[in-house]
């Protein structure tokens, strides 16, 4: 750029001062928004886990007496792990469909096309889904508490489950994101849905990993969703413990970076390179 | 003017999607050079090269090759600040539709990061002269087409752009909201705003663009202003329709009066090289042959005629 050129580009009228945390703020709000106006792709999020947890409460009340079991008072303290880790799974994909949506009726575009940052955009679009993994851990927790749930870690167990489930939601919406950035389709983000399940389901989500055996144990011990459940796990049955909390917080920050840096790179792809 | 004081300048401007067999040229080697102040149309039909040269330039695509300056700045090495710099309104208009108008137009403010003081001034102003203050705290999805491609338009001018581009702005609407866009866009056109507008159609371009581009397949086939590019294509044209089994030598004899052009399906176009007045000529030389003419129009050239000569053939939908 030279000197000359410089001095004929256009004067603006208003001073722009475009601000990253302004932005992201901004976009986080909008999602948040757009969760609270559609009620019927979140409550479904909700309701399925706590049907599992008191569906397997009601069935699986003397599996507690199996051998590797661990010492609960009821299967309902067992499950609260893999209920919170369920909803989260589910809640995340809506955040990644609105943004494959967007993506669809050109929404993104208008928003790549304006000078805000585009990691602002993607965890703008996820602070909805982090908002709601944060919530729904609280809802899930206070749901089941009159049931006879006991949360041993107490308060700060309840405050590392949250910190952890909001995480979780950031690690898992980003990866749906990737997905829906990649395919540009929220029908593809829904199809990957239950790859979630399966993944769940090749965890110690529902059972513990010492009744589990074969290629079915096998998949659960290489499966990160497992510790990430057992930090959740140990938290409400055996009290609060540093391990514990690393556990149900630093997994998913780590699958967080991993995903986000996925995202961020799709986003890169997507617009040729940039 | 000196290039890199142009608002918009494409040198070589390209983008191939897809290689080796497979590459798609969508658009190949595009030169523009829009003046301030002025609408500049960018006419074509579906898949030409419009949008993509527009993704291009508001830094949405990366080229292949050549390039581009917007506002001053370069398209691919100084990306945000073109952003900074232009209004963007794609095709559909791109709108949330849980968001209200306001909410809306407050996101774009904070995005273009304008002061907070002035969030709700700026979008009361911009729903004002969209006609939209009623439908402010609506949600999106309950607005029509032409009230989405308005606010659409209004988001695009939070930031008091100088260059605005607007991508098939009118492309659904019915003629009222059409019309009401066209004179929003003079106005701001008036203000100094250059607009570099998209269109298939040939009235829009002709109505609001004082130069207009011609792409077809990725390339430029005509530049400059209506007038002059309509005086170039020079002979009126006439259309007619005759039974089917009289085609053939219809044909042969409007040869005789200059040359054949592009027509609607159905009928036959000759350009008169005698002006209009051949017209008396050709309905007597048919009827002396025994041809029936079932409907006739006489057409000054056009900015249709114009597409015609440069592209061989006619635009969908337009009129004739």
């Amino acid at each position: 750029m030279t000197d000359t050129a410089a001095d004929t580009r256009p004067k603006r009228a208003i001073e722009l001062t475009p601000s990253n945390a302004a932005q992201t703020w901004a976009m986080s709000k909008r999602s948040i928004v757009a969760l609270w106006r559609q009620p019927a792709l979140v409550v479904p999020s909700i309701i399925f886990p706590l049907f599992f947890a008191a569906l397997g409460t009601a069935s699986f009340s003397r599996a507690t007496n199996l051998p590797g079991f661990p010492a609960v008072d009821s299967y309902l303290d067992f499950a609260l792990a893999g209920a919170i880790v369920q909803g989260i799974l589910f809640g995340s994909t809506v955040g990644a469909t609105a943004l494959a949506t967007d993506i669809e009726n050109g929404f993104f575009d208008r928003l790549l096309s304006s000078p805000s940052t585009r990691s602002g955009i993607i965890i703008g679009r996820m602070a909805g889904g982090m908002a709601y993994g944060a919530v729904q851990t609280l809802i899930f927790i206070a749901i089941l508490l009159p049931f006879g749930l006991t949360v041993k870690g107490g308060i700060l167990g309840v405050l590392a489950m949250t910190v952890g489930g909001t995480v979780l939601a950031l690690a898992v919406g980003a990866l749906m994101s990737a997905m829906a950035i990649k395919t540009g389709s929220s029908e593809a983000v829904q199809g990957a849905f239950p790859l979630l399940f399966i993944a769940l389901f090749f965890s110690s989500a529902f059972f513990p990993r010492e009744t589990m055996s074969g290629v079915y144990g096998r998949l659960a011990d290489f499966n990160p969703i497992s510790y990430l459940v057992e930090g959740f796990r140990d938290l409400t049955i055996e009290g609060f413990t540093f391990g514990a909390a690393l556990n149900a917080i630093v997994i998913p920050s780590v699958l967080a970076v991993l995903t986000v840096a996925l995202s961020l790179r799709a986003l890169r792809s997507r617009l040729g390179a940039r | 003017m000196h290039n890199a004081a142009l608002p918009i300048v494409a040198e070589g401007l390209q983008r191939y999607f897809g290689s080796g067999d497979d590459v798609v040229k969508a658009v190949d080697g595009v030169d523009l050079q829009i003046q301030p102040g002025e609408i500049f149309g960018f006419l074509g039909p579906n898949g030409a090269g419009k949008s993509t040269t527009v993704r291009m330039l508001t830094t949405l695509l990366r080229p292949t090759g050549g390039n581009g300056r917007v506002a001053g700045f370069d398209i691919v090495d100084e990306a945000n600040d073109v952003r900074r710099n232009i209004g963007v309104a794609l095709q559909d208009a791109a709108i949330d539709p849980l968001m209200t108008g306001t909410e809306l137009l407050r996101l774009q403010a904070v995005l273009y990061g304008l002061p907070k003081a002035t969030h709700a001034t700026k979008a009361g102003e911009l729903l004002e002269r969209v006609g939209l203050t009623a439908a402010g705290d609506r949600r999106v999805g309950t607005y029509s087409g032409g009230m989405r491609r308005r606010l659409d338009l209004a988001l695009s001018l939070i930031h008091e752009p100088s260059v605005l581009f607007l991508d098939e702005p009118t492309t659904g609407l019915d003629p009222m909201s059409r019309i009401s866009l066209w004179d929003e866009i003079r106005r701001l056109n008036n203000d100094g705003t250059t607009v570099l507008l998209t269109t298939q159609y040939l009235e829009e371009a002709d109505q609001l663009a004082e130069r207009i581009a011609i792409i077809d397949e990725g390339v430029i086939v005509r530049k400059g202003r209506p007038n002059e590019l309509k005086a170039d294509v020079g002979s009126p044209t006439l259309f007619l329709n005759v039974d089917a089994e009289a085609t053939q030598q219809a044909t042969t004899l409007l040869a005789t009066f200059g040359e054949l052009r592009p027509s609607p399906e159905g009928a036959l176009g000759v350009g008169l090289d005698a002006g209009p007045s051949a017209v008396s000529n050709v309905i007597r030389d048919l009827d002396q042959a025994g041809i029936t003419v079932r409907h006739l129009e006489l057409h000054e050239p056009s900015l249709d005629d114009v597409f015609a000569e440069a592209t061989g053939y006619r635009l969908e939908g337009a009129d004739t």
